[in-house]
């Protein structure tokens, strides 16, 4: 009996384990590893210190030369602002956003990379900043 | 065995319905004898030197055993003069309009003491009691003894606080305007035309103007002496008006001491206390009417919130409330 019970246990964690590991990986960042093998950049903010967007109008997201084009208002302080980008389904950003980004080097954009949710296909998005000229 | 398991089941059942069928007889509660008092604290937000601190006290005794006499709260640190406790007792009618019935001669105060007389045979009331926080309060705290006497020489007391009053200074309505009162002083809590600005130049901080240019959103705007000419566009400084304040700007910190709006958001001494001013500018331009800006002055002693009451495009002006915290 108790070598029956004991078969039982170590047949269920050995099949836990087995359909934790394959099933549902995750990344480094805890992130699930889809199959989901698209990767882009769907939509762009970016907010100012009080959280108000600074864009002075939608920015234009290129997919295909990767590419962001944003003009923002004049007088925006670019080191304090915020950049928000959503992504297709499963995919994240590298490097990650966790604050105040300064953008103001204007002549050196910033690129962040988008890796698609399998983890496969890296595609590096190169945000231009524009400010709003004064005539 | 199995007898034994029956016994016991059966027995915990018995014991349970039994249990569950006692029935409490609801009886009328017996009027508890004596003088008895409560209190509650009806303001909310933190205490600023200048507003008051309002109070709900209430009295009671059997009508049988006699009357109140006197209500009287003591403070620990004495209220301005404006301090008192109402003489009229307040009920809550069916349209949920307060009352009121007066109880007693106004208040009297006397040093830390506020005291009511009773003048009518009443043996229940509430008062309420307004203390403005003083001067001397600020940065301390203070608490309360509120006490009544009856006519058959009981006497109670409850103790309400200790309450912490804040350091931070306000100022309400301040009206700046794009060709006149357009030099703000976070250090005097004012605000200067181009003369006087020029004899309190180590005091100004900030300049107010109102600019419509084509293809910018410029408007109504909050920028140091120090900033960059293309944001003081046809400002010509007075002598001497140099400073460089850091500013954040904010959207929807709407205080409640400042906008008298009704948001639940007060600003206290530890907002000011945890602000980061690392990397912020010196300028603030499009601003809109109930945003703000937190500015920190050049010296560095002291931090402020300007909130944007109003702004009005017609007049070039905006009028401002500040709460301001000395950091030194």
């Amino acid at each position: 009996m108790k070598r029956y019970f004991i078969t039982f246990i170590v047949i269920t964690l050995v099949t836990f384990s087995w359909v934790r590991c394959t099933d549902f990986p995750v990344d480094e960042d805890g992130l699930l590893i889809t199959t989901r093998g698209q990767c882009y950049v769907s939509n762009f903010e970016l907010l100012g210190s009080d959280f108000q967007t600074v864009r002075t109008k939608a920015a234009v997201i290129d997919t295909t030369a990767q590419t962001i084009n944003v003009e923002v208002f004049f007088g925006t302080d670019l080191k304090n602002v915020y950049p928000q980008f959503s992504l297709v389904t499963d995919a994240k950003l590298d490097p990650k956003i966790v604050g105040k980004v300064d953008f103001s080097d204007i002549a050196n954009p910033k690129v962040y990379t988008v890796v698609s949710g399998n983890r496969m296909v890296k595609k590096p998005y190169t945000v231009y900043v524009t400010v709003q000229a004064k005539p | 065995m199995q007898l034994k398991h029956y016994s016991l089941a059966l027995l915990t059942i018995l014991v349970v319905f039994f249990t569950a069928c006692q029935e409490e007889e609801y009886a009328l509660p017996t009027l508890e004898g004596g003088l008895h008092n409560d209190c509650i604290k009806r303001t909310l937000g933190p205490n600023v030197v200048g507003l008051n601190l309002e109070f709900a006290y209430a009295m009671a005794l059997p009508k049988a055993e006699g009357k109140i006499i006197s209500a009287q709260v003591e403070a620990s640190i004495a209220g301005a003069p404006a301090t008192y406790l109402e003489n009229r007792s307040f009920s809550t009618n069916g349209s949920g309009v307060d009352v009121p019935v007066t109880v007693g001669s106004p208040s009297v105060n006397s040093g830390t003491k506020t005291e009511v007389v009773f003048t009518k045979d009443t043996c229940a009331a509430t008062l309420r009691y307004f203390y403005i926080i003083p001067e001397e309060a600020r940065g301390k705290t203070v608490k309360f003894t509120f006490s009544a006497k009856a006519s058959n020489g009981q006497t109670v007391s409850y103790e309400m606080g200790p309450y912490s009053i804040a350091k931070m200074d306000m100022k309400l309505d301040l009206v700046v305007s794009d060709n006149n009162n357009s030099y703000i002083s976070i250090a005097d809590m004012a605000v200067y035309n181009a003369a006087t600005a020029a004899t309190n130049a180590a005091n100004i901080d900030l300049v107010y103007l109102y600019r419509v240019i084509t293809g910018i959103s410029f408007t109504h705007a909050l920028v140091s002496p120090a900033s960059s000419p293309d944001y003081l566009p046809g400002i010509t400084l007075p002598s001497g008006v140099n400073k460089s304040a850091k500013i954040w700007k904010v959207w929807a910190l709407r205080d409640q001491h400042l906008a008298r709006l009704q948001y639940g958001i007060f600003i206290d001494d530890l907002d000011f206390q945890e602000l980061d001013f690392t990397g912020a500018p010196n300028y603030a331009i499009n601003l809109r009417a109930e945003a703000g800006i937190w500015v920190e002055t050049a010296d560095g002693k002291y931090r402020a919130y300007i909130y944007i009451n109003k702004i009005d495009n017609t007049k070039k002006e905006m009028t401002i409330s500040i709460k301001r915290y000395p950091m030194q």
